[in-house]
C-alpha cells in the first residue's frame, strides 16, 4: 500500500511526460502571448493617461536683412534675429472623447517675446459629426491661417506677406462650427465662423466687430481646393508715427473674399491663393495672390514663388479734394510684385532648415506697401522703387 | 536568351514583391479596406471609430507603409500632424514598437486596425489590405 502511494505520483508523472513536452510548447507560446497582452493592456493604460493630456511645442528661429531700409516684412540692413523668431506650447486636454479644451501659448520676437494665447477654446464634437468650438480661434481666412506660426507645416519660409499681411486680424474670440462630408476617397469641410477682434499695436488701433464667415475645403489629401467669404465692420483708428490717431475709421463695413488651391503628391507641390479684401471708406480696397511650386530631392525642397497686391480702389481716393486726396493716396495706395526663391532642408524629421531670398518691386506711384519707404517731395517720387530680403531660418516642432 | 533572361528576371521580380510587404492588419473579424479608407484612416480622416496603431518613428516598415498608403515620407508626415496638432484636429495615431506588439494591440481590439511585414503575419490577424 505504501509502496502504491509513492509510486502512484510517478506514475502519474510518468504517464504525463508526452503530454507535459508537448503542452510546454503550448505554453510557452501562451506565456509569449500572455505577456505581450500585458505589455499591451499595460501600453493601453499610460495610453489613457497620456491620451488625456498632451503637450505639444513648435519654435523657429530667423535671421532677416535687406539690401534697404524699405521694410519688407520688417526687414532692414541690419541683421534681425527678433522677426520671425517665435515659440509656442499647446496643451491638449481631453475632457471625454468628444470634448476637448486646446490652449497654445506663443512667444514672439516681433512682439518683446510676450506670453499671448493664439488659440485658447473649447471644442465638442457630437455623434452626428459636428463638431462646435468656443473661444479664441484663428480668424480662417487663409490656406495656412490655422498654422500660420506653425513654420515646420509650411513649405516656404513664411507665408507670402502679398496676401498675409493683407488681414492684420489673425485671431478672433467668438466660436466656429465645422462639419465634415467624406466621400469614398475625399472629404469636404464646411465651417461657419462669428465672432469679434481687436488689433491694439503700434500703427493701429481696430476693432473687427460683427465678423460672420463661412468656408468650404475639399481634399483628397492630394489636390486641396478651397473658397471662403467672411464680413465685419471696422473701426477705430490707424495711428501715426508718434501713435496719436491720423485716420478714424468710423464702422465700416469690410468684406473679405478668397480661393486657393494646392496639390501635392509627395513630390511636386504646388499652392496658389487669391484674395480680396474690400472697405467701405477710406481704406484701400486689395487685390492680391500667390503661386509657389516646389519640388522634393529627399530632404531638399526647392521652391519658387510669385506674388502680387495692389490697391484696386486709387481712384476713389483721387476723386477726393487734392489736400485729403494725396496724402492719401501717398499713405494707402498700394501696389507691388514679389518674386522668391528658397530651399527647405529637413535636416530632421521635425527641424527645417529654410533659405529664401526675396525680390520686391514694381511698386508703380506707390510705397509699395512699405513702412520704410519714404516719399521725396523735392523729387515727387518715393525714395525706393525695389528690395531684396534674405531669410535664414529654422523651423522645428516637438 | 535575352528574351529569357527578362522573363526570368521579371518573375523574380515578381516573386520579391509578393513574398515581402507590408500588409495592413485587422482583427480576424474585420472586413477587407480600400486603399482610400486606409489613407485616410491613417490621416485621422475618414471612419472614426476605428483604432490606429502606428509603428514607431524611425521603423523601416513604417517608412515602407507610408510611402505605398498616404505617400508621406518620414518628415512630410511629421508636418502632416504637425499642423493637425496645432490646429486641435487631431492627434497622431497611438505608437507600438515592434510586430509582436502590433499583432496584440490589433488582435485584442475588433475596431483596431495596423499594419506588419507580411513576414510577420499569424493567425491572431488579418490582412484587410494588401497596399
Amino acid at each position: 500500500m505504501k509502496f502504491n502511494l509513492k509510486a502512484l505520483p510517478l506514475a502519474i508523472s510518468i504517464a504525463l511526460v508526452p503530454t507535459a513536452v508537448f503542452a510546454n510548447e503550448t505554453t510557452d507560446e501562451k506565456i509569449e502571448k500572455l505577456e505581450q497582452q500585458v505589455a499591451t493592456l499595460q501600453a493601453q493604460q499610460t495610453k489613457n493617461l497620456t491620451e488625456k493630456f498632451s503637450f505639444n511645442g513648435f519654435i523657429s528661429g530667423a535671421y532677416i536683412s535687406s539690401n534697404n531700409s524699405a521694410g519688407y516684412n520688417n526687414a532692414t540692413t541690419s541683421s534681425d534675429f527678433s522677426q520671425d523668431s517665435k515659440i509656442g506650447f499647446q496643451g491638449t486636454f481631453n475632457i471625454s472623447n468628444q470634448t476637448q479644451a486646446v490652449l497654445q501659448l506663443m512667444m514672439k520676437g516681433e512682439n518683446n517675446w510676450d506670453v499671448e494665447a493664439e488659440w485658447a477654446y473649447l471644442s465638442h464634437r457630437f455623434d452626428n459629426g459636428i463638431k462646435i468650438r468656443g473661444g479664441k480661434l484663428r480668424l480662417p481666412l487663409f490656406m495656412y491661417s490655422d498654422y500660420l506660426d506653425v513654420g515646420h507645416a509650411q513649405p516656404f519660409a513664411r507665408p507670402p506677406a502679398e496676401v498675409y499681411d493683407q488681414v492684420s486680424f489673425t485671431s478672433y474670440t467668438g466660436g466656429d462650427i465645422s462639419y465634415d462630408v467624406e466621400f469614398e476617397d475625399s472629404t469636404l469641410t464646411f465651417q461657419g465662423f462669428g465672432g469679434e477682434s481687436i488689433i491694439d499695436n503700434k500703427t493701429s488701433d481696430i476693432e473687427l466687430s460683427n465678423i460672420a464667415g463661412l468656408n468650404a475645403n475639399w481634399t483628397d489629401l492630394t489636390w486641396t481646393v478651397r473658397g471662403v467669404y467672411g464680413y465685419g465692420n471696422l473701426g477705430g483708428f490707424l495711428l501715426d508715427n508718434t501713435g496719436s490717431p491720423f485716420l478714424t475709421i468710423d464702422d465700416e463695413k469690410s468684406t473679405f473674399l478668397g480661393f486657393g488651391g494646392g496639390y501635392d503628391n509627395g513630390a511636386f507641390l504646388a499652392i496658389a491663393e487669391w484674395t480680396q479684401v474690400e472697405v467701405n471708406g477710406l481704406l484701400p480696397d486689395m487685390e492680391s495672390a500667390y503661386l509657389t511650386l516646389g519640388y522634393r530631392i529627399n530632404t531638399f525642397t526647392p521652391y519658387v514663388t510669385v506674388a502680387y497686391s495692389k490697391s484696386t480702389d486709387d481712384n476713389e481716393r483721387a476723386a477726393l479734394p487734392p489736400q485729403l486726396g494725396i496724402p492719401l493716396s501717398l499713405g494707402l495706395n498700394e501696389k507691388r510684385n514679389a518674386y522668391s526663391v528658397g530651399l527647405r532642408w529637413d535636416a530632421l524629421d521635425n527641424v527645417a532648415l529654410k533659405f529664401d531670398v526675396t525680390y520686391a518691386n514694381d511698386f508703380g506711384d506707390t510705397s509699395g506697401g512699405l513702412s520704410g519707404n519714404s516719399f521725396n517731395p523735392s523729387t515727387g517720387e518715393f525714395m525706393l522703387d525695389d528690395t531684396l530680403v534674405y531669410t535664414v531660418k529654422f523651423d522645428a516642432v516637438f | 536568351m535575352k528574351k529569357l533572361l527578362s522573363v526570368l528576371a521579371l518573375s523574380m521580380g515578381v516573386a520579391f514583391t509578393a513574398s515581402a510587404g507590408v500588409v495592413v492588419i485587422g482583427n480576424p473579424a474585420a472586413a477587407d479596406m480600400s486603399l482610400a479608407d486606409a489613407k485616410k484612416a491613417f490621416l485621422g480622416k475618414g471612419n472614426s471609430s476605428l483604432v490606429v496603431y502606428e509603428l514607431d518613428e524611425g521603423n523601416a516598415t513604417r517608412t515602407e507603409f507610408h510611402s505605398a498608403v498616404t505617400g508621406k515620407s518620414d518628415s512630410q508626415l511629421k508636418a502632416f500632424w504637425s499642423k493637425q496638432v496645432f490646429t486641435g484636429k487631431g492627434n497622431p495615431p497611438a505608437t507600438v514598437s515592434s510586430a509582436a506588439a502590433m499583432k496584440s494591440a490589433v488582435a485584442s481590439n475588433p475596431s483596431a486596425i495596423g499594419y506588419i511585414d507580411e513576414a510577420d503575419l499569424d493567425a491572431s490577424v488579418k490582412v484587410i489590405l494588401k497596399p
